[in-house]
């Protein structure tokens, strides 16, 4: 039995993918902003890529969150520890939705994912996959603390860029010393 | 804290149990989808687009509440190919779907496979008189599904590609 842990910051629900995320996901996936994370793509593209979502925290036990906006409870996109076939190793991935950007929510989700790749499923690292004209995310990435360590050639998404991420020794707090 | 792990049911038949797909039989699956057999459903892929449909098929049973079962040989536990439930955007209706791999060809096993998935789904998940979509090159699918008692509905498409809809009768939610 898998289970999805909810998990809260300041602004924002990480909470298990669920099939009311379609609409806005397709929505996404349709438009050209996805072109940097698998996209376009079709509806029923994207109600297979929800349904990839939840069998990959069953087959690694851990997978993407549906974020949601606490205070509105608007679906915000999906964000989350991914490791699927084809990956170098494992990453924290993160996904907006057109609308919810520029307002830090990709750094509080992404920090959650990080204080959970570590302290609960001890992790000693982690990266990020980022395509190289994906500005926004590099600047997430930069914000969190990550650094662009080399490129890696997906089958199909091409080159991207493999940005390393503090690991546990390098946080201060939050980090696995806070709960020795 | 969600589940999302249903307690995929195991169902056993003379030979062969179905059961949830599990992590190690991915090599199989990946190798399927890698072969000229694989044409009528969907491949042939890599193992990025295999690995895309084998975890969306695990998913498929936590979004439906039914899906696609592992077939496996009772005694040894390998692999043999896959059957059960379909209901994607994109298909009409819930559909039964079945493949198996090489070594499992003509030994009877996708026979047994499908009747035991078809059974358990109308009895337990409501299923009954199902449908099932065969590309119009695939003759063993289509001599199976006659085997199976289904007959010829309609030319129909599924995900822009033309398929044979056939309809399976109702075997009842008792039986």
């Amino acid at each position: 039995m898998t289970l999805i842990p909810r998990l809260e910051t300041d602004r924002l629900i990480l909470r298990a993918p669920s099939e009311g995320d379609l609409d806005a996901e397709a929505a996404f996936f349709a438009s050209d902003a996805s072109r940097f994370v698998g996209g376009p793509m079709r509806r029923d593209e994207t109600w297979r890529a929800i349904a990839m979502m939840l069998g990959h925290w069953m087959i690694r036990g851990y997978g993407f969150w549906g974020v949601e906006e606490k205070t509105t409870g608007a679906y915000v996109g999906h964000v989350g520890l991914w490791c699927p076939e084809a990956w170098p190793e494992p990453e924290i991935g993160w996904t907006l939705m057109t609308g919810f950007t520029g307002k830090g929510y990709a750094t509080e989700a992404a920090l959650a994912a990080r204080t959970h790749a570590y302290d609960v499923l001890g992790w000693d690292t982690a990266v990020s996959l980022i395509a190289p004209d994906n500005a926004g995310s590099r600047k997430v990435a930069e914000r969190l603390g990550a650094a662009h360590e080399t490129d890696y050639g997906h089958p199909a998404y091409g080159t991207l860029q493999v940005w390393r991420h503090l690991g546990p020794a390098d946080i201060e707090n939050g980090g696995m010393e806070a709960y020795a | 804290m969600t589940s999302v792990t249903l307690p995929i049911p195991v169902i056993e038949a003379n030979r062969l149990i179905l059961r949830a797909p599990l992590e190690t039989d991915f090599e199989a699956h990946a190798n399927f989808m890698a072969s000229p057999r694989s044409g009528f459903v969907g491949g042939p892929c890599d193992r990025w687009q295999a690995w895309k449909g084998f975890a969306s098929g695990l998913g498929h049973w936590v979004l439906k509440g039914f899906g696609v079962w592992t077939i496996a040989d009772k005694e040894t536990g390998s692999p043999l190919g896959k059957a059960g439930f379909i209901n994607a955007p994109g298909w009409d209706e819930p559909e039964l779907g079945w493949h198996v791999y090489e070594a499992a060809e003509g030994k009877g096993i996708a026979f047994e496979a499908v009747t035991a998935a078809r059974a358990y789904g109308a009895q337990h998940f409501g299923l009954d008189g199902v449908i099932s979509y065969i590309d119009p090159a695939n003759s063993r699918s289509m001599t199976l599904a006659e085997r199976l008692g289904a007959r010829f509905e309609r030319n129909g498409e599924l995900l822009d590609k033309p398929c044979q809809v056939w309809r399976h009768p109702k075997i009842g939610g008792d039986s």
